[in-house]
């Protein structure tokens, strides 16, 4: 194994200890505990990936076989891991960005009295995401896919005596499990025609083939678990809800890897969307759809999560829009770089809500930049960064993804990603500005703010470092991931290409206009937080569009209807049943004496005989 | 010769248990259900094995017993679940509850063992008694009501079953002139298109009553409910199984051309029977009707497996027997430790029991999860199999199934969810003591195990899967 497996199970070994042994552990240990096994993971992991890139560029791929999963009779498949430089930037990000995120939770977990069970949650997240990334086939990719779900849910139900909370990681769950069974019946499918389920196996019997419906289809059905663990729409609900958990989890899970698992199926099944050219379009398009109609709801927004949460809703879809169209590397390149910005945006608002003795409402902010400045210079670093402001990290990948976009012959999923990057600016300069300047809102809350103790502002400076310049390591990048695309057909334009000039000029200067707009509404005209949502509009908008209603409408009702139905058959059937019973025990009651007599001698009578026999054969034998 | 003491450990147990009385019943019950697991390491160490020795000669009868890939786990879980219930077990009078625990698990070892049909049709039978009583004396205010809807349902099947098995073993007899009720010999019986259609009912009637299989579920929901809960983690665990197991190890071989004939039939019914329990699911107020539907949903997806007649869909429906049995079972236990606790069954009366207890949330929380079929629990493992096999028969079937995957996420999170999580109203509860950490956490443990490596099971159940389907094979069946 190669070191593979410790770098999985170490973080299993975590969550198993603290569960069992959180009773026991002084309070500080679990944090401790989990933090450090993850930093050990991230250290093998680097040692990995160098392992990795010395091997020669056309056989840059880590694979082997644990041990057998299914075998003997029906499909055959096995525990497989598979480490390429894809996986292997998952595997930096996930261990690298998830120990800073543990680190920042010993701060902002340390009043909670669960936060043993919090720690071991996280841990299995880890261990599950890593699983995830590192499978070599998507048997096991889907066993990773549905153990994140679940670490998801127990975390977004953390705090399980709020009904909003419980009702959240319900949502969270059982349109996941949508997904899980996308990729179950994808991979089914692609079983009965090749007999093998991992990817080089799959891959290169793809390599010969042309588009064909089936195709298509088991494309669609992989897509679909992309789709639901990376809040696509229409199954983008539960990823709003999903800020019910603490914000670290919003960071590491809702934010910078959980979600992007869709990214990374759609990338590494790169082979399979060139034979299934109408989904892939599929792709760029809810990618490029989700990215606008999530930026129109974040502009609305009145809670500093929710304003986060629909923004990472957009930010994938901006990833989708680029491996839809082919831009593989770009696509992937903006997940390294959103992982960086949003962790970091979602770690600052997590100190602003810490500060604020749990205060998530716009409408009890402002002015915090005096007391919070380590704080609130991050969040700027953010702001800039995803709002795609040169240099700062964002703009680097998102103009790889746009400019690919017009490049290969997109031009209106292009436009729709440029006037999202313009909503993205205006949305994220609004927060900044309500949270962190003008006048504080709640004058109580503001005076007993405070900065965050070092044990998260380090986390959140790293952070900020990340985001500003992360987007120097373009080139690096393209390099590191070449090697992935060049195996199997289907990726000739997956290297960073950029548009033409006034393409950036276009998208740039939207978010310049962007930016004064937002800076003249919120600093200079001091606009209420909810002034644009209460009528109109904004209220739809406010409201993400009643989306939920809709679900309720198209899928719940029915639901109940067949349920409802299916209540009235089994009153039915068991009515019958009581009736032949009546009719039966009536007729019976004549034979009453024979009856009761009857059952007892039954079963003596049976009891002596077979044990006569046994006794027999146990003296012979 | 471990195929004996496996049926004369219980048997000779159940006695024992009678004779300690009261105060002693369960220390003996325990201790012989152990060495019972302990007679079951053994077989499995051995491997596949057979006993025939002559019985009734004069009728060709044979006392002709074996253990085999498709047999073998579920002796096992037999032997696990019936220990698991004997330590989940605190009932009003020990003395005869024990005994009749034990014969019961004397008779669901002889169902499993048997290989002639005569011996096969004695020992389903004697599984009746002890569930008669065990439900009669057992639950509550309606014993003896859904003691007699059972009794009555399960002995019209099995004395249609009854006629089946003389008519096979007839029919066989006149071209052959051997009068003979192995199960093996029976595989080529002449039956003319008037007949065969009801033999064929005789036996369905008979195994789908016992699993049970929609619309014969009638008797299903009051027993699963009524029930003390470790009898009905051995219901729903165990003696459902004897109905799937019915189909693979008898219908699979005798009727494979009607199997075939009726087969989109068949699937019909199993996948109604698949969507209704998960709806009924969804719908419950009671914890324990819940799991009842859910099982009834599971055993739908377990026929369509059998139905599929593919490969992937027979080695499913076997793996998912075993695996369901542990899971619903330990779901039953983990059910009935609330219901001590908190002296109700009604979802909305809980609430929030974490809480107080969380060593019993992790528990239910984590036989939920199997029982929703989570990815790399075993019920998935069954499950994905069980689709497998459908996507290759017919798709239709196999995206049915995966829809009721969603419906069984709602109704096992809803059914944690409203017990386990918000605010508790009700009086403070205990948690899990050690002892019952220590017995449920080694079946969670267990089921782990068989998740992360269903091999274990798959590759020993592949010889006798090999053999059913090759006469599937060559019978001309749509063997995939």
């Amino acid at each position: 194994m190669q070191g593979v497996a410790e770098i999985v199970l170490l973080p299993l070994f975590g969550a198993i200890t603290i569960g069992m042994f959180k009773g026991i552990m002084p309070k500080k240990l679990p944090g401790v505990w989990a933090s450090l096994l993850v930093g050990i993971s991230f250290l093998i992991s680097i040692a990995q990936v160098l392992k990795l890139s010395r091997l020669p560029v056309h056989h840059r791929f880590l694979t082997g076989t644990a041990f057998a999963w299914i075998t003997g009779f029906g499909p055959a498949i096995h525990w497989r891991y598979y480490l390429d430089p894809l996986s292997g930037l998952w595997l930096l990000v996930i261990t690298g960005v998830g120990m800073l995120i543990h680190i920042y939770s010993i701060g902002y977990m340390h009043d909670d009295a669960q936060k043993a069970r919090y720690f071991s949650y996280l841990n299995f997240f880890v261990f599950s995401m890593l699983l995830l990334v590192l499978a070599g086939n998507l048997l096991v990719l889907l066993i990773g896919w549905a153990l994140v779900g679940l670490a998801s849910y127990l975390l977004i139900g953390f705090w399980y005596q709020r009904p909003s909370a419980v009702r959240a990681a319900k949502k969270a769950f059982v349109m996941n499990t949508v997904g899980d069974v996308g990729i179950l019946l994808g991979l089914a499918l692609l079983y009965i025609h090749y007999h093998t389920v991992s990817y080089p196996g799959l891959f290169q019997i793809f390599d010969h083939q042309s588009p064909t419906a089936f195709f298509e289809w088991t494309a669609f059905l992989l897509y679909l678990g992309a789709m639901a663990k990376s809040a696509q729409f229409p199954l983008h609900m539960w990823l709003a809800d999903a800020m019910e958990g603490p914000t670290p989890v919003s960071a590491l899970i809702h934010a910078a890897t959980m979600v992007t698992a869709g990214v990374y199926l759609m990338a590494r099944l790169y082979p399979l969307l060139r034979i299934a050219p109408d989904i892939a379009y599929l792709v760029a398009a809810i990618g490029a759809f989700t990215a606008i109609f999530a930026a129109s709801i974040a502009i609305f927004q009145r809670d500093i999560k929710k304003v986060l949460a629909y923004s990472t809703l957009s930010q994938l879809g901006y990833m989708f829009l680029g491996v839809g169209v082919g831009a593989y590397t770009a696509g992937v390149f903006h997940f390294m770089t959103h992982a960086f910005f949003k962790a970091l945006l979602f770690l600052a608002a997590g100190s602003v809500i810490h500060a604020l003795a749990g205060e998530q409402d716009l409408n009890h902010m402002g002015g915090l930049w005096r007391k919070m400045p380590w704080t609130t210079w991050s969040f700027l670093a953010g702001t800039l960064a995803i709002s795609g402001i040169p240099p700062f990290s964002g703009y680097f990948s998102k103009e790889a993804i746009l400019g690919e976009a017009f490049n290969l012959g997109h031009p209106f999923l292009w436009a729709v990603g440029a006037i999202t990057a313009g909503l993205t600016t205006f949305y994220m300069f609004r927060l900044f500005f309500l949270a962190f300047f003008g006048r504080p809102r709640n004058q109580k809350l503001y005076d007993h703010a405070h900065e965050a103790p070092w044990v998260m502002t380090v986390p959140v400076v790293i952070l900020a470092v990340l985001a500003t310049f992360g987007g120097f390591l373009k080139g690096w990048l393209n390099q590191w991931l070449a090697p992935v695309f060049a195996l199997y057909a289907g990726a000739s334009h997956a290297g960073l290409e950029s548009g033409p000039l006034w393409t950036t000029g276009v998208t740039v200067g939207l978010a310049v206009i962007a930016f004064i707009v937002a800076y003249m509404l919120y600093i200079r005209k001091q606009t209420p937080v909810n002034a644009a949502s209460e009528h109109g509009i904004g209220q739809w908008a406010y409201h993400a569009w009643y989306m939920d209603a809709v679900w309720t409408a198209v899928a719940v009702v029915p639901f109940k209807k067949i349920g409802n139905a299916v209540m009235q058959a089994e009153t039915g059937i068991l009515a019958t049943v009581k009736g032949i019973g009546t009719v039966v025990w009536d007729w019976s009651q004549d034979l009453r004496p024979l009856q009761t007599g009857y059952v007892r001698r039954y079963a003596l009578s049976m009891m002596v005989g077979v044990g006569a026999i046994l006794v027999y054969y146990l003296i012979r034998v | 010769m471990v195929l004996v003491w496996l049926l004369a450990i219980p048997l000779v147990g159940s006695i024992l248990a009678l004779a300690s009385g009261d105060r002693g019943a369960k220390f003996v019950a325990v201790g012989l259900s152990l060495v019972e697991i302990v007679a079951f390491i053994v077989l499995l160490a051995h491997g596949p094995v057979t006993l025939n020795a002559p019985w009734i000669p004069d009728w060709g009868v044979r006392f002709h017993l074996g253990a085999d890939g498709l047999s073998m786990f579920l002796i096992g879980l037999t032997t696990v679940m019936t220990t698991m219930a004997l330590f989940a077990s605190s009932p009003a009078y020990p003395k005869s509850y024990f005994f009749w625990i034990l014969f019961l698990e004397f008779g669901m070892v002889g169902v499993f063992e048997s290989l002639d049909l005569m011996l096969f049709y004695v020992f389903w039978e004697v599984i009746l008694i002890p569930i008669f009583f065990l439900l009669t004396g057992y639950t509550g205010s309606h014993g003896r009501a859904t003691a007699m809807k059972w009794l009555i349902m399960n002995l019209v099947g099995s004395l249609f079953m009854l006629i089946g098995i003389i008519a096979v073993a007839v029919l066989h007899a006149q071209p052959f002139g051997t009068l003979t009720f192995e199960i093996n010999q029976l595989t080529h019986v002449p039956m003319s298109a008037a007949v065969a259609p009801w033999i064929f009912a005789s036996f369905f009637l008979a195994f789908a009553i016992k699993a049970p299989l929609w619309p014969f579920h009638g008797w299903m929901p009051d027993s699963y409910s009524e029930a003390p809960a470790p009898v009905t983690a051995l219901l729903s665990g165990v003696m459902s199984k004897a109905g799937i197991y019915g189909f693979l190890r008898i219908m699979l071989p005798i009727f494979m051309p009607q199997m075939r004939h009726y087969q989109t039939g068949l699937l019909i019914l199993a996948a109604i029977g698949l969507v209704y329990g998960a709806f009924m699911a969804l719908r419950q107020k009671d914890m324990k009707m819940a799991a009842a539907y859910a099982s009834l949903s599971h055993m739908g997806m377990m026929a369509l497996g059998v139905f599929s007649l593919t490969e992937a869909g027979i080695l499913g429906a076997t793996f998912l027997m075993v695996a369901h049995g542990l899971i619903i079972g330990g779901l039953f236990v983990v059910l009935g430790f609330t219901e001590e606790r908190t002296k109700t069954r009604d979802i909305a009366a809980m609430g929030g029991l974490n809480d107080d207890a969380p060593r019993l949330a992790v528990y239910f929380l984590f036989f939920a999860l199997a029982a929703l079929g989570l990815p790399g629990l075993p019920g998935f493992t069954g499950e994905y199999l069980i689709i497998q096999g459908l996507v290759a028969h017919d798709m239709v079937f196999a995206v049915i199934a995966g829809v009721v995957l969603v419906v069984a996420a709602w109704y096992m999170i809803r059914l944690f969810q409203g017990v386990m999580q918000s605010v508790r109203q009700g009086p403070k509860i205990f948690d899990l003591s050690a002892a019952q950490v220590g017995y449920i956490g080694t079946l969670a443990l267990l089921v782990v195990l068989l998740g992360v490596w269903p091999a274990g099971i798959t590759s020993h159940a592949a010889p006798t899967l090999y053999h059913a389907v090759h006469l599937l094979a060559t019978k001309g069946g749509a063997a995939s």
